[in-house]
């Protein structure tokens, strides 16, 4: 049907079927359904072809595509140097000193064995020597390689001296050694997180660049990587010993405590330098195992950093920032009387003490006997927009600027809707989850004269300047005694360590299921501390991952118990190494000087 | 014989339906899938953790979802393309206020167990709802700029809500798929013509407006698009992710290393290798021949879906059917292309390779769709 369009009475048909006596109008239902099918058949067959053109242009994708693969999988056989012919190969990788200077990361020359299977005088016998000094290596499919019309084949990356004379004396010219650096740690698993680790990047039979793949490696590769500052060591504000006591004496509390994981930040107060940074478990930056190695869940990887990716509720640590804000702000001083009858009910939800301590309690003493609902009544007059901005200013809502590049994870959770009772499970440490270095900076703020400091993991020459005042010199002074407080004769009776000083706040804060709620018998334990308290020069925080003992025939899980006593313990054992006095009251010198009568 | 009756004589009813389940397409899912389970072993060092396991119980999941929505009649379907459009578009705006950050962008809405991924669900429905939409209007009128409007605006939403995430992979696929059934619907070439003039336009503007205040993309979007064009300019930085892609697929050969024998994917210089780069292991570890065939199974699951397209004379279910095997192809090949560096790295997972719930289920669900375009058809 074209052009001219067939009337639907077409009236001489008309009058004909009126001859026979018929009725016309079967004659235009006849017509109209031709041409509905005339035109059904034109639209079909229009789409059928622009179908068509779509399946086309897929048919050409696949042959780019195909064809694409097929040069890729081509292009193998030859020696990486003339593939990468357009990029020279940067070595000389910068070493990493602690503050001390003492060795974190270096490069060691080794040797990288390739082959050239087409140079062999005598593959066979090659193969044959070759599996006697790599046992590892099978000797059917050597076979098949060395005998293969490759031009070029990788054996071993990196090679001992021992094995590289053994493959030289088998006098094979097919067999060749190239140049190759690769990064050593030889402290091991120490500061493993911090270190990150490093892997070969391009790769050539005279050289392989080496990239840093995690933490500072990763963070500062460019800079590391620059031939220009290739002698000049990355110093880091960690000190290799104090790293090293921190972790021992952690691991062993964390073996004590029975807890899964733990982590410990040591940061100087004033500078924000951190000092030391333990995550465990841990891992050998030599030989950084694969991520995720059991479960779904990366947070049990040893790959990942407790202390700066892992965001918990922390618990009553919290309290500090509470209160001390609201000492600022003159709401309250040390002496206040605050309402802690029990339970407090917002919003259909109950606010319980741990342990009642009665209807009234000063303000140190709802610092001292860590009390929830006298912490929440203070938060509710300082209210959600004081609050929310006071934790900002602490650098508490959003990723802590450490030079690693995991700290960009360890992203602060914070409440959809900030409302009041958000702010006052906030002041207490629930609803809001930050990661432990998160704490030791906004710690670092209350105790060091009341400004901010940004945590840093390299070395500061001179010290740098004050920070933003949060709260100021008076608050800190009385935060830094209710602190004192905690330690001397409260919740954290066991992080005291004579000479010392030890002040801080403890936070047992259930950890949330997965499937809704929370846990009832699996608790983050935290101990947040600083020390001397006088004039505080260094916080110590220290986080137990489900901690469990049994004490006084009493199965326990409060930081008071558990986080607290190790902080003490990484106190004794790295306090010497800090190069400070301990100051002994005059009361132990007393009793001291008597038993020497 | 009225219309309703010749369905009744000619489409298969009740448990009838199974026999005529378009089964060589179910068996090519199968295929793949166990493909991609193999992969995700290997590159997880040879263990059922922590990526097959999950990545099984999904496909069950996804495989099930399929044979129930091909149960149900197509008509079905066209009716409530609308609400499943409607309702992904809300999930859209629901992930953009209080979604989950996942790799520096807000893709996700947790739904407890399920972490799902709206703009993955938006893929199906922009296609099922341009199909409607085309088979509900007057096949005259399909020109006529009245109505090339609602397509145009049903597109731009969904695409500017992911762009907003920011999405660059995603927005392309539904521009893309969104595109293609527009095309199969029979608009006027001239269209697309301008179509593709405005998108050159376009692209001059994002490359304008970089550095200015209202730049269009962000800095790394722009990174990936200057590595493409020149990967070996930083080949270390966000070069990276190509070059050692192309040595890995390089270094497979013509037969490959040998399953679990990859060095280039296991050694962690890939980034990513169990989601969007997961082919390179393919490749590496089964060289041309592997990658090929994994291509040449692609190739027949399109072409099974376009048959299906042919043979209905359900312009619903014919539009639906190519829409969905425009957007399984663009799946496949913008990510194929990614990784041989004939594409900028965009983000897009291999179908039902990649480790990656949503995009599973989801794609299973839309081949559930065809199935259903498949069985209902009249003949």
């Amino acid at each position: 049907m074209s052009g001219q369009r067939v009337p639907l009475r077409p009236l001489s048909r008309v009058i004909e079927a009126r001859q026979k006596g018929e009725s016309p109008d079967y004659i235009e239902r006849e017509n109209l359904r031709q041409r509905h099918e005339a035109e059904r058949d034109k639209l079909r067959l229009r789409a059928e072809g622009r179908i068509l053109v779509v399946a086309l242009c897929f048919l050409l994708g696949f042959g780019a595509i195909g064809v694409r693969m097929g040069a890729l999988a081509a292009s193998e056989p030859q020696e990486p140097d003339t593939i990468l012919a357009n990029a020279v190969i940067q070595t000389g990788r910068a070493d990493i000193v602690d503050r001390q200077g003492r060795i974190m990361a270096t490069n060691l020359l080794t040797n990288a064995l390739y082959a050239h299977p087409h140079e062999m005088v005598d593959p066979i016998a090659a193969a044959e020597g070759l599996v006697e000094i790599f046992p590892e290596m099978d000797y059917d499919r050597l076979v098949a390689q060395l005998t293969s019309e490759r031009r070029f084949l990788w054996l071993r990356r990196s090679i001992s001296p021992e094995q590289e004379q053994a493959v030289h004396d088998l006098g094979e010219p097919g067999l060749l050694f190239g140049p190759r650096e690769i990064r050593l740690y030889p402290n091991g698993a120490i500061a493993a997180h911090v270190m990150g680790g490093a892997s070969f990047g391009q790769e050539a039979v005279n050289a392989a660049e080496i990239v840093g793949v995690a933490g500072l490696e990763a963070q500062f590769d460019a800079q590391l990587r620059d031939p220009a500052r290739a002698q000049n060591p990355l110093r880091l504000s960690l000190d290799l010993a104090i790293q090293s006591a921190t972790e021992e004496v952690l691991a062993s509390g964390m073996g004590l405590m029975n807890a899964r994981g733990a982590s410990a930040v040591l940061m100087d107060a004033h500078s924000g330098e951190v000092i030391a940074l333990a995550s465990l478990p841990d891992f050998d930056p030599n030989a950084r195992p694969r991520p995720l190695t059991t479960g779904n869940d990366p947070s049990q990887s040893p790959l990942f950093n407790r202390a700066v990716q892992g965001v918990y509720e922390l618990g009553s640590v919290f309290k500090v920032f509470t209160v001390a804000q609201a000492l600022d702000l003159g709401m309250v001083t040390p002496e206040t009387v605050i309402d802690t009858s029990s339970p407090l009910r917002i919003a259909g939800f109950n606010i319980r003490d741990f342990r009642d301590y009665g209807p009234r309690q000063t303000a140190t003493e709802v610092i001292v006997h860590s009390s929830n609902i006298g912490t929440a009544r203070i938060a509710d007059e300082i209210g959600p927009d004081r609050q929310r901005m006071f934790l900002e200013d602490l650098g508490l809502l959003e990723p802590a600027p450490l030079e690693i590049v995991e700290a960009r994870t360890g992203r602060p959770m914070i409440p959809a809707r900030w409302e009041r009772l958000s702010t006052m499970t906030i002041s207490y440490g629930h609803g809001l989850s930050v990661s432990p270095l998160h704490l030791a900076s906004g710690l670092a703020a209350m105790v060091n004269g009341g400004t901010r400091v940004t945590p840093s993991l390299i070395a500061q020459d001179q010290p740098p300047e004050a920070g933003q005042r949060v709260i100021s010199e008076q608050t800190s002074t009385q935060i830094n005694a209710m602190m004192r407080a905690v330690v001397d004769g409260g919740t954290a009776s066991l992080a005291e360590v004579e000479g010392y000083e030890m002040g801080g706040k403890t936070g047992t804060a259930d950890k949330p299921n997965p499937a809704g709620g929370y846990y009832e018998d699996r608790v983050i334990a935290t101990f947040a501390g600083a020390f001397p308290m006088r004039d505080p020069k260094y916080v110590l925080i220290v986080t137990l991952d489900e901690p469990e003992i049994v004490a006084l025939g009493e199965t326990r899980r409060t930081a008071g118990w558990t986080a607290a006593p190790v902080a003490a313990e990484i106190l004794r054992r790295v306090g010497p190494l800090l190069d400070m006095q301990p100051v002994i009251a005059p009361a132990v010198v007393s009793q001291l000087s008597s038993h020497i009568e | 014989m009225s219309f309703s009756l010749y369905q009744i004589n000619t489409v298969p009813s009740g448990w009838r339906k199974v026999l005529y389940l378009n089964w060589p397409l179910v068996l090519l899912l199968s295929i793949v899938a166990c493909i991609g389970f193999m992969m995700l072993y290997s590159v997880a060092g040879g263990s059922m953790e922590p990526w097959v396991m999950p990545q099984a119980q999904r496909f069950a999941i996804g495989m099930t979802a399929m044979f129930v929505i091909a149960m149900i009649p197509i008509a079905f379907w066209r009716l409530v393309s609308g609400l499943g459009y409607a309702v992904s578009l809300i999930l859209l705006l629901y992930v953009e206020f209080f979604g989950t950050v996942g790799m520096g962008a807000q893709r996700w809405l947790d739904l407890g167990p399920f972490r799902l991924q709206p703009s993955e669900l938006a893929k199906i429905t922009i296609v099922m709802v341009l199909a409607a939409y085309y088979a509900r209007i007057d096949s005259a009128k399909t020109s006529h700029p009245l109505y090339i409007l609602p397509p145009l605006v049903l597109i731009l939403i969904p695409v500017f809500l992911t762009l907003k995430q920011p999405d660059l992979g995603t927005a392309l696929l539904l521009l893309l798929g969104g595109g293609a059934v527009v095309f199969a619907a029979g608009v006027h070439w001239a269209y697309f013509a301008t179509l593709i003039a405005a998108g050159g336009a376009t692209v001059f503007a994002v490359f304008a407006s970089r550095g200015t205040e209202w730049q269009l993309l962000k800095d790394y979007q722009f990174r990936r698009i200057d590595t493409f064009i020149d990967p070996t300019q930083d080949p270390l930085g966000a070069g990276y992710h190509i070059t050692q892609s192309q040595i890995a697929l390089g270094s497979g050969g013509f037969s490959g290393r040998g399953f679990m024998e990859g060095t280039q994917s296991r050694l962690n210089f890939l980034p990513e290798k169990h989601t969007d780069f997961i082919f390179t292991t393919l490749a590496e570890e089964f060289g041309f021949i592997g990658a090929s065939s994994l291509l040449f199974i692609y190739l027949l699951i399109v072409a099974l879906c376009i048959w299906t397209a042919l043979s209905t004379k359900d312009r619903f279910a014919s539009l639906l059917s190519l829409g969905i095997a425009a957007t399984f192809f663009l799946y496949f090949a913008i990510n194929m292309a990614m990784v041989m560096g004939l594409a900028p790295v965009v983000g897009v997972p291999l179908p039902l390779v990649s480790y990656g719930g949503t995009a599973m289920m989801v794609l299973l669900a839309a081949f559930g769709l065809v199935q259903s375009a498949h069985i209902h058809r009249p003949r």
